[in-house]
Parts: structure tokens; sequence; C-alpha cells
């Protein structure tokens, strides 16, 4: 894409717009797909850029909503189930713990399997020297254990996925980089969407019939692009936490009211500590903060001890948008986690929806609904398949899950096949097939995108090491052929970094030391020519880059 | 090969087994993924493996891949991965547990083979050699060396001699295939007067069940060698030319805590202290040619065990022997030097090519120091190191330290030439 | 078990084995002193190979360091380099490059402007002297010369394309071009350090040289990655050039480089041989700092290790190379529990972006020193009146940010030697005996 292109721009056709790249969004696309219909997904940033890629990925058993939100509970059980059968690549069935140890509400406890049962989540009583037996990692302190059955899931894959298959049925197509800027709405319709290439500058006409609004936490402003100001949300920061090694084999959740850092999910290779919840106003500047990763970790030590000498490796926040009901409270904990699809026709539109709320495990759902309202719209009596079809992978899109690159070396160990992510043991041809052909694969494919589609940058070096050797392959290939790669490589290390500093002490300390020594003593990318093309991040350029 | 019931591979969990066995500080998670590791290793690229993929590995959870690679049979153990690691981590550590996790069966038939030959004979010899071979042996050689001349008349090599300051091993090579190969070592005792003898029980050096990985089995030998050298009273436990004999008996009594009241010594120092106090005077006079030397640091004597003080002996006494203009290091060396490849069993693994691969880089810099000859205090490395040249074409000679002593003191025997070359095959004759 | 007891003694012990420790060494070798060291590889291993004196000052890149050290007086006084004559910084400078050049590493001579050096991303960098096999790029790249970049096959993160790239503007005659090294062109991975040895040997590189020359064309230099030996890479260098007939120069290339390896291995050989006790690869466990003596334990594979000495120079880098310690909110020296000049909280050591062009408050924590550059207790008093300190672990300096690593190395090693001999009051030129028990 010329940056210099000025005038009318690129103009899309589609029958749906859908705005919002995250698990909803793309879901919606694969739904309406599956009756035969074309969509168009379009995200300000790339796939999974808002809660869908800034989540522990627990695929719920329901249990930490059992107490307080039975039917939520319930939904959380039946959703997935569903998954774990058409989608079991993307989901590690790993189980899950609730434990409470001294000091921890035995009320709450001893109502837990009640609550459970309600909700018809499988919950069985164990001792804690049973606890303790499944997961030594646990504290001698365990006073009361339960089983559920807890699983995680790739929300990368997920997506991908989503994507991929919408492509393939209907030829939908994915855009990056691309940002809402106005509706142009008449008669009662929106008639078309005009965005801009954040890359490129370019402008983007859509010509849509129908238009789905799944922008997660920037929904309400989506909507009030369309005029509605129906959609409320409030926004829930959550910060979470990643260790170098896996921590235990099962889901650890804290049995007691929902708090800080009470739940220690698996992630394939290495494990996520979390959470926290603040309400914010704003959606830029979310960043982890060194007191939340404090937090987490002091209660983290409550349940696992050697969380007190476990070596993180990054921290990262996302937004949870929270349905607010009318006069409902401020508190995110206690909002509701259910999804409201909206139709929007009260307020003059017959052809705009928006899904708000809801949560990762409920994304199917969410995308059944909100198809059923757009197919009847479009006179397409199909029935949503999503329930049974089984969600097909494919080459470019399986490299997001911890651990796959590294069991596909051990089986295949091709000696053309470079490792240039050491980590993650991400190969050449995983890069090579990321970028030839992964959803939304565009030219000069940035290295933060390609380590979107991938495990790259995200073992301990965090991208230290990586970045430098997947740009220096990119440049081989000539997908990089200008001082672009450089500010690509620039990009992503800084990105990285973000993550890196509020977790930055003891054994991984060095790491980052040793990664500011690389890319600015020895390469020099704190002074790179040009200043930032793209800003990849929430946040404004900071004050105070300089040109030389 | 195969035997009526297959044993389960014990898949080890190898996190874990890092934190517990791994220093903090210098374990798994303190790895920055540099590939200083793997740089540095002679072991890279085969089976497609490197230390630094090894780490990563065990961090991903990839135990089954671990617990079967036959990677683990190329690393040599040398720990060189941990001495140019900023972290100090030591990846062989690992390697030797995965080593023992492989059922019997299937561990390199070889170094099996050798460790229940040791396990079976009392005198410990991976060779099977039984205490009245080696004494028999033993006689009849000191009988053939006192035949020599007046010089050695009264030569003696004791066995089972109570109270006698030194203890020495003997590696079963000499007496299983070449026993007057014994013998210079013997001429050397006599000529500064040691007080030493042989142990008719636990007398041999190598300990081949180490490299197996079973701990039981090389405490068994260590404990063995212990007890030989306590009933006979001796003060120091004088240690042949062998490198890991040296490193798995003063290792094995850390490791399981064995008490041992005795002195750990290495012939080298020895050597250095005696030509130091004049009682061994060499010189290098002899050396007319100018023939070249360079000097091979085993990896279980100098890195793994006693580091550049015994690199600083090995070279005053090879200096001392064939002269300062004729001494030229390999690079890198001491310390730092590059194991051969013969050590962790592999000249007993069967895995030729991959040994060969292995050695390419010792060949390399032994090649590029231009030297006639390799002095080395080590069986291992002596056979690797010549396998090498053989393989690869190289034209040198490997030889201990002994013969060059004897020959530099003209005491060298006629038939106790086998490593010399046909440049100094009739030196001194 | 009886295990033979290690010891050394000395005027001097120098506790780390990086750029400081080294230039330490020398420098008090040069001054008749007995020196024991012991140090672990540290960061030194991950250098490019130039020796920077002062590359950007926060507003832009320095072209005069000279210059630029004088400003920084009043910039930022507390700075070590701030601290130091320019003489001294010239001696310092001169005299460890010149010593590396006895001990069979070339370096340019320190001049009086900064060179503009390559990095393997194409990028440049301002640095004072570089290794003569890298030196021949300065007159390719300032005469737009025609030259060759060659890259490998399987050495992965160095490309020639990328380079090419990224010079295009400034270099336009500068193209890529890709061969397998010979005996590693199966296309698994590569490393230059293996490549590198491999060039010790004569017939690798004929074979080498066979398969550039076809290459070479109407080209007036060659680039490499810097592969040119470890051990004796200006022959190496020599002979390369001489078989291609056209200069060729190294570039440094991503960790595991060569440069660094080169510099720790010329040490732990050179040094020895000139009479440093050295413990090649070790920490030291404790520190004790008697009245009559300092005594540092180490342990090694085999047991205990001791040496005792006079003086002190504490020169054990930070972070990576553990001369300082991060628990979750507080940085701690490691080895003489020295307080530490530090932003307080973790929260205040890292700003917000990674390239704010300000740097980040943890990079200039450190420990203070006294005029005699002895470290600072807590009451602001020497810790010891014989314990010196010098290098990166110094407060109030960004070496990364600043460029200024190897500068702050040399020169505040060349000035605690002095005060370290000062102490000692050392008269006598000849160097003392002393022995290994």
């Amino acid at each position: 894409m010329d940056a210099q292109t000025a005038g009318h721009g690129q103009v899309f056709e589609t029958e749906v717009l859908i705005i919002g790249g995250g698990a909803t969004g793309t879901g919606v696309m694969r739904d309406l797909a599956l009756r035969g219909i074309h969509c168009l997904l379009i995200d300000r940033r790339d796939l999974n850029a808002g809660a869908s890629g800034g989540n522990h990925g627990l695929l719920h058993s329901g249990g930490r909503y059992a107490a307080a939100d039975a039917d939520t509970a319930a939904e959380c059980r039946r959703e997935g189930d569903i998954l774990k059968a058409v989608a079991p690549e993307c989901i590690d069935a790993c189980g899950g713990l609730f434990v409470a140890v001294e000091g921890d509400d035995p009320e709450f406890a001893a109502r837990f399997p009640e609550h459970c049962r309600a909700a018809g989540i499988e919950c069985k009583a164990i001792t804690p020297a049973e606890a303790r037996a499944l997961e030594p990692c646990l504290s001698e302190k365990v006073v009361a254990a339960y089983t559920v059955p807890d699983a995680t899931v790739d929300p990368f894959r997920i997506t991908l996925e989503n994507v991929n298959h919408a492509r393939e049925l209907t030829q939908s197509i994915f855009l990056s980089h691309t940002e809402l800027e106005r509706f142009v709405v008449a008669g009662g319709s929106i008639r078309s969407a005009i965005c801009r290439d954040s890359r490129s500058g370019e402008t983007i006409s859509i010509h849509a019939r129908q238009v789905v609004n799944a922008a997660g936490a920037w929904a309400m402003r989506v909507a009030r692009l369309a005029g509605c100001s129906g959609v409320k949300l409030l926004y829930s920061k959550g910060t979470l936490i990643i260790s170098n090694a896996r921590i235990g084999a099962r889901v650890i959740n804290r049995l007691r009211a929902p708090g800080d850092g009470d739940i220690l999910v698996p992630g394939g290779t290495v494990s996520l500590l979390g959470t926290t919840s603040q309400t914010v106003d704003n959606l830029d500047d979310i960043h982890p903060t060194v007191a939340e990763v404090d937090r987490l970790v002091a209660e983290g030590i409550a349940m696992v001890p050697e969380i007190a000498h476990t070596r993180f490796i990054r921290a990262f926040s996302g937004v949870r948008p929270l349905l607010l009901a009318a006069g409902a409270a401020a508190d995110g904990r206690k909002a509701s986690r259910g999804f409201s699809l909206f139709d929007h026709e009260s307020e003059g539109l017959a052809n705009f929806a928006t899904v708000a709320g809801g949560k990762l495990t409920t994304f199917r759902l969410m995308a059944e609904k909100t198809g059923d309202l757009v197919a009847r719209r479009l006179g397409n009596k199909q029935p949503c398949k999503t329930e049974t079809t089984p969600l097909p992978s494919g080459d470019a899109i399986r490299w997001t899950e911890p651990g796959f690159a590294p069991r596909y070396w051990a089986a295949r160990r091709e000696p053309g096949g470079l490792i240039l992510c050491e980590c993650e043991m991400v190969p050449t041809s995983a890069i090579d097939a990321i970028v030839d052909n992964a959803p939304g694969a565009q030219s000069q494919m940035s290295l933060n995108a390609i380590a979107v589609r991938s495990r790259v940058g995200k073992g301990s070096c965090q991208g230290a090491f990586c970045s430098l050797r997947v740009s220096s392959h990119l440049y081989d290939r000539q997908v990089y052929d200008s001082p672009e790669g450089l500010r690509n490589t620039r990009d992503f290390v800084a990105q990285r970094f973000k993550g890196v500093a509020p977790v930055a002490w003891g054994e991984h300390l060095p790491q980052l030391e040793l990664a500011e020594a690389l890319h600015c003593s020895l390469l020099g990318l704190d002074h790179l020519a040009d200043d930032r093309v793209v800003d990849d991040s929430a946040q404004q350029a900071p004050a105070g880059v300089q040109k030389p | 090969m195969s035997t009526a019931s297959q044993t389960p591979t014990r898949i080890i969990d190898f996190k874990t087994a890092a934190r517990e066995l791994l220093p903090p500080g210098a374990s798994y998670d303190a790895c920055l993924s540099c590939g200083l590791c793997s740089a540095g290793c002679p072991a890279s690229g085969l089976e497609g493996m490197d230390p630094r993929r090894f780490i990563r590995m065990a961090m991903l959870g990839m135990n089954e891949e671990l617990s079967t690679t036959a990677w683990v049979w190329t690393c040599t153990q040398c720990q060189r991965c941990k001495y140019v690691c900023p972290m100090s981590i030591d990846v062989s550590v690992l390697v030797g547990l995965a080593r023992g996790a492989w059922p019997t069966e299937k561990k390199p038939r070889g170094i099996v083979r050798s460790c229940e030959a040791q396990m079976r004979s009392p005198g410990t010899s991976a060779m099977g050699l039984q205490e009245e071979d080696f004494v028999e042996t033993v006689e009849e050689e000191v009988a053939s060396v006192r035949a020599q001349g007046e010089r050695f008349a009264r030569l003696e090599a004791p066995i089972d001699k109570q109270g006698a300051h030194f203890f020495v091993n003997q590696n079963s090579r000499e007496p299983g295939t070449e026993p007057e190969e014994m013998a210079p070592l013997w001429k050397i005792f006599d000529y500064v007067g040691a007080d030493w003898t042989y142990s008719s029980k636990g007398w041999a050096a190598e300990n081949f069940c180490m490299f197996t990985g079973d701990d039981e089995a090389w405490r068994k030998m260590v404990e063995q060698r212990v007890a030989a050298v306590k009933r006979l009273g001796c003060k120091v436990w004088l240690n042949t030319e062998c490198g890991h004999s040296f490193y798995t008996l003063w290792k094995g009594v850390e490791r399981f805590g064995l008490e041992a009241d005795f002195e750990a010594g290495s012939l080298v120092s020895y050597y250095a202290r005696w030509i130091r106090e004049g009682r061994l005077p060499v010189n290098a006079d002899w050396n007319t040619q100018g023939i070249k030397f360079t000097v091979q640091d085993p990896c279980q004597l100098v890195r793994k065990s006693l580091g550049d003080t015994m690199a600083d002996d090995l070279r005053f006494v090879a200096r001392r022997l064939v002269g300062d203009a004729n001494f030229v290091d390999m690079a890198p060396c001491r310390s730092a030097n590059y194991c051969c490849g013969g050590g962790g069993g592999f000249l007993q693994a069967g895995m030729k090519e991959l040994r060969w691969a292995y050695g390419k880089r010792k060949f390399d810099q032994i090649m590029t120091t231009q030297a006639d000859y390799v002095l080395t205090p080590c069986h291992n490395c002596h056979s690797q190191i010549e396998d090498l040249g053989q393989h690869f074409h190289g034209g040198y000679r490997v030889v201990h330290f002994w013969t060059l002593i004897c020959l530099s003191l003209g005491i060298l025997g006629e038939n106790e030439r086998k490593y010399l070359g046909p440049d100094l095959a009739r030196l001194g004759l | 078990m009886i295990k033979q007891s290690r010891c050394h003694q000395a005027e001097l012990l120098v506790i780390g084995s990086g750029l400081a420790g080294m230039a330490a060494s020398l420098f008090a070798l040069a001054r008749g002193i007995s020196v024991a060291q012991v140090g672990n590889s540290g960061v030194i291993a991950f250098t490019t190979g130039y020796l920077d004196l002062f590359g950007h000052d926060g507003r832009s890149f320095v072209d005069d360091p000279w210059q630029a050290l004088l400003r920084l007086r009043e910039d930022e006084p507390l700075h070590p380099l701030a601290n130091i004559a320019a003489d001294d910084i010239r001696a310092a400078f001169t005299g460890f490059t010149h010593a590396l050049g006895e001990m069979g590493l070339g370096y340019s001579a320190p001049g009086a402007r900064n060179l503009l050096a390559l990095t393997p991303a194409g990028t440049l960098k301002p640095t004072l002297s570089l290794p003569l096999t890298m030196q021949p790029m300065i007159a390719a790249m300032a005469g737009k010369l025609d030259t060759l970049v060659v890259d490998f096959i399987g050495l992965n993160g160095f490309s020639a394309r990328e380079l090419a790239a990224n010079l295009a503007p400034r270099w336009p005659g500068l193209h890529a071009q890709r061969i397998g090294f010979p005996d590693m062109d199966s296309g698994a991975e590569v490393y230059a350090e293996v490549m590198a040895r491999a060039l010790e040997v004569p017939a690798t590189r004929q074979s080498l040289a066979e398969r550039i020359r076809p290459l070479l064309g109407s080209a007036q230099a060659l680039g490499l990655p810097a592969i040119l030996g470890v051990h004796r890479p200006d022959h190496v260098h020599r002979e390369l050039q001489s078989l291609l007939g056209v200069p060729v120069f190294e570039i440094p290339t991503m960790p595991p480089a060569v440069p660094g390896v080169r510099l720790r291995e010329l040490f732990e050989t050179q040094l020895p041989q000139r009479g440093v006790a050295l413990e090649p690869q070790h920490r030291v466990k404790r520190l004790e700092l008697g009245s009559h003596k300092i005594t540092a334990r180490l342990e090694d594979a085999y047991g205990e290790v001791t040496i005792e000495a006079a003086t002190a120079i504490l020169a054990t880098g930070r972070f990576t190379s553990g001369g300082l310690h991060a628990e979750p909110n507080a940085i701690r020296e490691t080895l003489a529990n020295l307080p530490v000049v530090q932003p307080k909280g973790r929260a205040a050591w890292y700003r917000a972006d990674y390239f704010d062009p300000r740097g980040h408050a943890i990079n200039r924590a450190g420990i203070t020193v006294d005029e005699q550059w002895r470290p600072l207790d807590a009451a602001g008093k020497p810790a010891h009146p014989r314990l010196f300190a010098a290098g990166s672990l110094l407060a109030h300096q960004d070496w990364m940010r600043q460029r200024c690593g190897a500068g702050v190395a040399i020169a505040t090693a060349y000035k605690a030697v002095e005060c370290a001999a000062q102490t000692m009051r050392y008269t006598s030129s000849a160097p003392p005996h002393f022995e290994r028990t």
C-alpha cells in the first residue's frame, strides 16, 4: 500500500461488515460464512487486539461464577462442552482445582459444591492431601479442595481458525489496521463505512448490507459513530503475568469470593497468574503496573508458594467490556458477565447490530445469536451450524499453540528448517507459511503481526533475539527491502518491552538488560533515522521522541 | 540384543530435575537463550540438538523427547557449556540423568558391557580381567623389565603392599592388550624412589558405570576402590594417566558421601612436583630434531577437576620434556579446551560417524598447531585423538607422558615405543 | 577426601573478568604489580569488538568524544568519565589497545574522532577503536566502494540483504550474496564461532576463497560476518585478503558472536602467561575485607580456592554478570553488600517507552566511589581503605545508551589501579615473585 496515494483509496463490497477482530467478531464471521454469507472483518489493529488477546485463556467450567451468577455458570459449562467437541485442537482439557487456604471464608468453600450442582458443573470434593498429590506445587496450608472440569483455550488459534474457515467458505476477508472513521447513514440504514488504513493512511470505503459491531471494549464508541447511545459498557482492566515455565498441570482457582491473584492457568508451556480488576474510564494507555504485578504475586503465593521464586517473563493487561445495566454498581467484579445483542431498531437503524459484553468462553453463543439476527435481516434461512461443525485447522494457523512448534520440530527435524525463535522453537517454515498465507497477511508484514499468529517473542527472551533473526530472514526473503523492516523490529521489541518491564527483577532482569544492550548499543534501534510509521500500541506516540 | 521383556523408558520431568539438581541462579530458569553454549559445544548439530535446545526442551516440558534422544550419548558431559555460560548453567547434569533413564537394553551396548564387566570383577576391570590375570601379567612384565639390564634388576611393581604411600590404579588397556606399556611408569617410580603399590582388589582405573548413568553402579565401583585404598592404608590415591578415573572417584566420593581419608592425587601433579624437586631430571636435550608437541587438556582432569592449576602443571612438565621452542598450544586450551569426543563412553558407544563429526573440531585444532605429537595424560583422549588422526588423515601421533619422561631420561625400553613414530623409535637405543 | 588446597597470593586481586577487570590486570602488570584475578564471562561474551569511548550524549550521536567528554563535566558531573582527566582517559585507551595488539589482537589507534562503524542491521555506530579485522569497512564506506557482502546458509540473524537494504542510500555500491561455508552448507544451523575456528585451518581458507572469488566481480572490498578466526584473527584476515586480492572486513554479528569469545580467550591464555594468577570462569563466593589483607574465596568443581591480596578492585559488572541483583523492589550489590544508588521502587526503574531517549533510571543505578575510586559504605565513607571499584558497576552512567561501555571500563580501571598502586606505595619496577601453592 503506497502511503502517497491520495483520493479515492480502496472500495470494498460485502454482505456483512463486521467490526472487531476478536473471538466474537471472528466468530460472527464464521457463523455467517457457514450460512453462505460473505463478510468483511476489520480491526483498527489486528486480530485479538482487545480482550481476546489479553486474557488468561480459561475455558470456564463455570465454577468461578457458580456462587454469584448461576446462569452465566451454566452457559459457560454448555459452551465449554461444545467447544471441546468442535475445536479440540485449540483446547487443553487439563481440568481444574478450586482450593481454599487457611484464612479463606469456610462458608464460601462449604457452599461451593451446591452452587456447582445448581449450574450443572461436575464438582468433586477431595482432601488437601489428595490435592497436593495431584499438584505438588500447592501450599501446605490448603484446607479445602474440589476438582472441576476447567480447560484452557488458545484464543489466537480460535480466532485464526474462525477467519480461515470463513475465508475458505465464502472468500470472506479480514483487513487489519483498518480504523473506522465514520458511517454514511441514509434512510435508516448504514450505507457504508469510511475507514482508514493506519499503516498507509489510505482511505477504505466499505459498502455492506449489514453491519455488526463486535468491537469489544470499543463497542460503545462504534455504536456512537452510528448515532446509537444504548450500548453502555463498564471498562474493567485486568492484569496477568506469565511465568517462564508451566507451573502445575491444572487450572488452580482460589476458593473464595473473586479477588486479585486467585487463578493460576496453564498456557501450554507457561502459566498465567491473574487477575486484577480495576475500573478504568479510558481505553488508551492500558498497561500493567508494578503495583498490580506485586499484588498478583503476593496473592498467588498463598496458593502456590513457589511463585515467590518464579521467574515471570511478561505482564499484560486487557480490558473486560462489561455490560452496565441501568443503575448498576461500578464494581467490575459484580457487573454482569452476560452478553447482550442490540438490534438498534429503536434507535432508527435497520441494518446495524451490536453484540457486547460476554466472555471468551461464550463467544460461539454470542456469534450464534448475532448470526441469527443478521441472517434473518438478509433473508437468509440457513440455521446456525457452529454448534456441531468442527473448526478446521491449517498450515498457516497452527503456530500459536504453545508447544506445537517444538513437537513439530521433534517429529520432522528437516535439516533445511532453521529455528528462528529458539525459545519457542519456531522454524523458518512457520514464518514463511504465516507470511504467505495467514489470515491478514499483508505485504511487509510486521513482526507484531507475525507474533500474533505464532509464538515468536513469547518465550523467555521475549523477542530480544528472535526479533533480529526473524527480521533478517524477512530481509533475506525480500519481504523487507528497506529501513521499514528495522522499524518493524523496533516497534516489535518496543511492544514486548511494555510487558517485560513490570516483571523485570531477579533472573528475568538480565534478559532485559541484554536485550537493551543488543537493541541499543549494538544495533542502534533507539535512534533509527525515521520516526515510527505506525504506532501499534493503544497509546499516543510518547512525548520526547526526537528526530536526530 | 532384544530381551524377553522390554523395559519402558522412564520419562523424567527435566524442568523439575533442573530445579532440584542445579544451584539457584545457575539453573535452567536463568537461561537467557544467548546460544554461547551451543556455539561452543562440539556436540551441537548432532541429532539436530545442542545444549541450548536441551534447556529449552526441558522448560517446554518435552520430557519424552529428552528422555529418548540419542544426543545424550553424544554429549560427553565435558561441562564446556557451563564454562562459557554467563549464568554457569551445567547442561551435562541432566544429560547424565537422561542416560540413567534409558532401559539398559537400549543403552549403547559397549558401555553397558564394560560396566557389567566391572561389576563382575573384584578388580573392577571393564575388560573383565580377573585378579589372577592382573597379578600374573604384572609379575611377568616385571620379570621382563628386570631382564632389560642392570639398571632395572631390582625394579618392583608391588601388589597389595600394606602401608605403601601411594596407591596406584591401572587402566585395563595396558595389562589387557599392551602390558609392556605399564613399564615406563614403574621405571619412573623406581627412579624417584616412590613408595607405591597396586592392589589386587579394585585395581582398575576406568569407570564406565558413571557413563551408563547408573548411579548405583557408579557408587559401587567407587566404594570398592575406596575400600581397597583403605585396606592397604595408603596416604595418597595416585591416579594414573587417565582422565575420567580421576573425576569419577573424587566426584563419586563427594556425591555419595563416602568416607575417604586419603588424598586424591594425579600423576601429572606429581610429575611436576618431582621435576621441580629435582628428583626427575628430565630435559629436552633428546629433542635434537625439534619435533613439535602439543598437549591435550583432558576435560575430566582440567576443567571438571583441578582447573588451570592442573593445566599449568601439564604444561610445565611438557615444556621441560620437549623444550619451550618445540611446544605449541592448541587454541582454545586449558579449562577452555574442547573435548576431543573420547569421553563419556563415546568410544565404546559404537556411534562412529557421530564421534568423528564431534571430534572434527579437535582434529582441526591439532592440525593448526602443526604438531608432530599430541601429549596427553588420558587414555580416552589418547584413543580418540589417534582414531581422529587415522580417520581424517592427520599424520600426527599420540603419546602418554610416561613414555616421553622415560625417553628423556634415557630409560625407555625397546619394546616400550609402540606409540612413537619412526622419528623417535630408535632414539637412545 | 583430602584434596589439594589451592591458594594464590598477590598484591592486587581483580574481581571480574570483563573489560574493566581485564584492563585492570593489564594496567597492573604494566606497573609491575602482582595480580590474581577471578571472574565469569558476563557481558564481554556479547561484545561487538568495538571499543566505545563515548558515542551518544542524549541529544545526538557524538562525532568528537573528547569534546563531548568536556561537556559531560558540566552536564553530568557525577559520571565516572567526568571525573577522569582527559589525558588519563587517552593514556588508558591507548595503553589498552596497544596491549591488545601486543597480545595478538590488533586494534585501530584511538584518534581524535569517532569512527562510523557498521552493525549487522546496516545501521551505523560511532566508536573510537575497532579491531583491524574490521577496520577496512571505514574506508570502504567513506569511499562508497563497490563492495560485496557475503552471508552464509544457516547463519541465523546475519543477512547481507538486510545490510544492503539499510545502507543503500549511503552506500549504493554495497551488494549482497549468499554462499555455503565449506563443509557446513547442508542447510543446518551454523555458528559464527565454529566457522571462525575452521578458518584457522589453511585448507578451509582456501576453500572459502574459492567460493567467494567467482562472486567478487568488480568489487573493491569484501564484507563478511565476524568469522575470521578466534585465536589469530589478524593472521586469518591477512591470509584471506591475500587469497582474494581485495580488502576484507568483518562485521559484528548478534550473539553468540566471535569478538567476545576472542577477547575472553585472549585474556585467558595471555594473562596467565604474563604472570596473572587467573581463575577463569568462576565467581567469588565470599569476600573478606580484613585489616591486613583482602581474601576472596571461591569454589570450583574440586573444592575451595583462596586468594589473598593487599588490595582489590571490584569490577563485577551489572545484572547479567551478577555484580548487581534485583529483588522485586530493591537492587543490591552482590559481593561486598555495598549500598546501591537506585531509583526508589521497581516502578521507577524503567520508563514507559523502551526507546525513551532519556534512557532508563535502572541503568544508572550502581555503586558510588570517592576520588580514590573506593566504593562508599552506607555512611558515605570508603567501605575499605584498599578496596576499589571500576567498570559498569559504577553509578551515574548509562553505558548502553551513551555508548561508553569500553570508555568507562578502561578509564576507571586505569584510575583504580593507579589508586591501588598508591596505597601500596609500590616502588620497585621488577615484577615480584609469587607462587601458586
